[in-house]
């Protein structure tokens, strides 16, 4: 199983944001994108979780281009895709809640009216997922607390249970801990770890070339509109094949 | 039953009345008997069906208005087509849009002559409805508008990377917007129950005998109480048009706050 990028070009009005990007990830593997702010690193991850169709070129799951397909077809392929963004963007509602949205939007509109009446009532229990996906990242004991009350690593931890939540395939992760402290940096880096040993394929867009060391099994250097370097972390980070790619890593090349 | 509860609230209301510092009033209005100035029992049943007919109109107008106004919040809020700027310009003036000139469009829009005549609904409860309908849409889609469209755009990305088709989304943002659209729905309401002169055009503030209102609402009561000289009715009609507001009030508040259970 592998989610990648064929021959992508993206760009909007004011021209492309890269050309020619290729890349996989497969199961249980990491692969991280790296490059500096502003290069298109979100913008490759959005089409990676099929949010708009790349200019040219195909975005695959499973050898599949998703945008040949139908729409329902194309929601059953984003439904094995976990996201989580740079923000937390937590939604007005408890840990609970958000950690269990995912699921919510899976199950049928009668299960869901069900589910918010017992909820209502005070009567439906947790789900094992919820609970489980909070514990990978150690935030089980606050489930009935309120998104407002979170630190912003607490708040991130959960937006990683949230994606966990309802089991994907993949899960994509833009800059997860750029604005959090070593201790939750840590945790999510562990969890990464954790998702990839459970099978999960994750691409990671980071900045921090030290994470992507840490956790990635490949890295894909992306630089002057396209993917100049990719291959095993080790090899990237110690003998780049790209002038360019060996500059930026030694940081040597400011953008 | 209804009828005793009722009767026990204006009596409440009216004991409060008398509690208040309105003696000096007595000087003024001479003939009015004591502090309750009401006469019952006559007065109640008069009065009971004024707030009936008053929130039956109010409240299916806004219900039927919240209805529609949100799914234009979330298609002018979140979608682009031809004619999007023309729709936020008519909702926008709508806001501000005179009420007797309301009133005079749906009186001739149901009158014999107008394509909806042969429902026969001048001076009923539907004409009424849809008057209030007309004056309550604007507000409560201007409002809910503004507030999916504070909803942040990473929270909206949220609802969709998460798995979430389309109406999942658009369902997320209205939940996250809750408290503006309960604001909107409580403006629209506001115009709605404290209108006059749209709801005296086609409903015509119609008593029948027996003193049981068939169009009369608390505003055309007040209006016409106060011109015939009734101050203690009218004032009790006032008090209860604005218990009646405050009590909405809370209940819409109290229902926007749902959402954070659990």
């Amino acid at each position: 199983m592998t989610l990648g990028t064929r021959a992508v070009t993206h760009g909007y009005d004011d021209g492309a944001v890269f050309e020619d990007v290729s890349l996989t990830a497969g199961s249980g593997e990491v692969v991280a994108i790296i490059g500096p702010s502003g290069v298109g690193k979100t913008t490759l991850l959005r089409l990676l979780a099929l949010f708009e169709p790349p200019t040219e070129g195909e975005v695959t799951v499973d050898g599949t281009d998703a945008w040949t397909l139908g729409e329902d077809d194309r929601l059953a392929l984003r439904r094995r895709i976990g996201v989580v963004f740079q923000e937390a963007s937590l939604f007005d509602g408890s840990v609970a809640r958000n950690v269990e949205y995912g699921l919510r939007v899976r199950r049928s509109w009668r299960e869901r009216v069900r589910d918010e009446l017992r909820t209502l009532a005070n009567r439906s229990a947790l789900p094992d997922a919820v609970t489980d996906a909070l514990d990978v990242v150690g935030m089980a004991d606050d489930v009935h607390k309120h998104a407002d009350d979170l630190s912003g690593g607490e708040a991130q931890r959960v937006a990683f249970a949230r994606a966990l939540a309802y089991d994907p395939d993949y899960l994509l992760l833009d800059e997860p801990t750029s604005d959090l402290d070593p201790r939750n940096t840590a945790v999510i880096e562990d969890a990464v770890t954790a998702a990839a040993d459970r099978g999960i394929g994750v691409v990671v867009a980071t900045h921090d070339m030290h994470q992507a060391q840490r956790v990635a099994d490949r890295v894909a250097v992306l630089l002057d509109d396209s993917v100049i370097e990719m291959g095993p972390a080790d090899r990237v980070f110690e003998a780049p094949h790209d002038e360019r790619a060996k500059k930026f890593i030694e940081g040597e090349l400011v953008y | 039953m209804k009828g005793v509860g009722s009767h026990a609230v204006l009596v409440v209301l009216a004991d409060a009345l008398g509690a208040l510092p309105l003696r000096p009033l007595l000087t003024v209005f001479p003939d009015v008997a004591g502090p309750l100035f009401v006469d019952f029992p006559f007065e109640t049943q008069y009065v009971t069906s004024i707030v009936y007919v008053s929130l039956y109109v109010s409240v299916l107008a806004v219900t039927i208005s919240t209805l529609v106004s949100i799914p234009i919040a979330l298609v002018v809020g979140f979608s682009d087509f031809p004619g999007k700027r023309l729709v936020t310009a008519v909702i926008n003036t709508g806001m501000g849009f005179p009420s007797v000139v309301v009133g005079l469009l749906v009186l001739f829009a149901v009158s014999n002559q107008g394509p909806l005549g042969e429902l026969n609904l001048v001076f009923t409860k539907e004409a009424m409805i849809m008057s209030q309908f007309v004056l309550a849409t604007p507000p409560i889609t201007g409002i809910s508008l503004a507030a999916v469209t504070s909803v942040r755009a990473d929270v909206r990305d949220a609802a969709f990377a998460l798995g979430g088709t389309r109406t999942d989304v658009a369902l997320t943002v209205v939940k996250e917007a809750r408290y503006g659209i309960a604001t909107a729905v409580l403006a629209g309401f506001g115009r709605a129950i404290s209108e006059v002169g749209s709801v005296l055009i086609v409903g015509g503030n119609i008593a029948g005998a027996g003193g049981v209102s068939k169009t009369r609402t608390l505003t055309t009561a007040i209006q016409l109480e106060a011109r015939q000289g009734r101050y203690g009715t009218a004032m009790v009609l006032g008090a209860l048009l604005v218990a009646l507001v405050l009590v909405v009030n809370a209940v819409v508040v109290r229902l926007g706050d749902g959402g954070t259970l659990r």
